[in-house]
């Protein structure tokens, strides 16, 4: 891995990815079933996104 | 408890007053037991999943296992910090101890990364983020593994 270029993401797409792996391996350690699994998986993936939107855009004004 | 009194102090009036405390029987098998919940914890935290795995929790050890991999590629390939144990602050200790939550992973992430960390950009300061969370989140995974074995629910 390091014989090639690092890996370049911008902010959204980190979080995006951070959101989503995150999001998998809570749901799979905390729910059993699988409806419920996916439902907690998809809750958490939105709030991740939600609040990290809204974290960055209260830190707009301070940003310059 | 049937114990009866007896007027007679040399009087032996029940089984369980002529001999000394015998502990439960459950005691060997529950101390086995936790000793056996501390080895699974041991190995879900060296090797990611193997601790759900021993207890046959097979989606979920394909899941931390994979989770824990794709956080330190990610963490490594974008150039992340891995911290050592000779850091200067506490911040550093505090990484480090995070990023060996990783186990064996962290060890490979040292080795795969020659080039050094680049935390100068956002991607490398990303990257640390990331590999910090495979090994927190592998730590919260062995303490599960290890609550599971205990019998506790999980």
């Amino acid at each position: 891995m390091s014989d090639i270029p690092g890996i370049h993401l911008s902010h959204f797409q980190a979080l995006l990815l951070f959101a989503l792996i995150i999001s998998v391996a809570f749901g799979f350690l905390s729910r059993r079933r699988w409806p419920d699994r996916i439902k907690y998986i998809l809750w958490s993936f939105m709030l991740f996104l939600l609040v990290g939107l809204g974290i960055g855009w209260a830190m707009y004004p301070f940003s310059r | 408890m049937t114990e009866q009194i007896s007027d007679d102090p040399g009087r032996v009036s029940s089984p369980a007053t002529s001999s000394a405390p015998v502990p439960p029987p459950q005691a060997p098998r529950a101390r086995e037991r936790e000793s056996t919940a501390l080895l699974i914890g041991l190995a879900g935290w060296l090797i990611p999943g193997l601790g759900h795995a021993l207890q046959k929790m097979w989606g979920r050890a394909i899941t931390i296992f994979a989770t824990v991999a794709i956080l330190v590629a990610l963490g490594t390939g974008m150039r992340g910090n891995i911290f050592v144990s000779s850091g200067g602050d506490a911040f550093d200790t505090l990484g480090y101890i995070a990023d060996l939550g990783t186990g064996c992973f962290y060890f490979l992430a040292r080795n795969l990364e020659k080039t050094g960390p680049d935390v100068s950009h956002a991607n490398g300061d990303y990257g640390t983020r990331f590999m910090a969370t495979a090994g927190v989140l592998n730590l919260l995974a062995a303490l599960h593994a290890f609550e599971a074995a205990r019998g506790h629910k999980a």
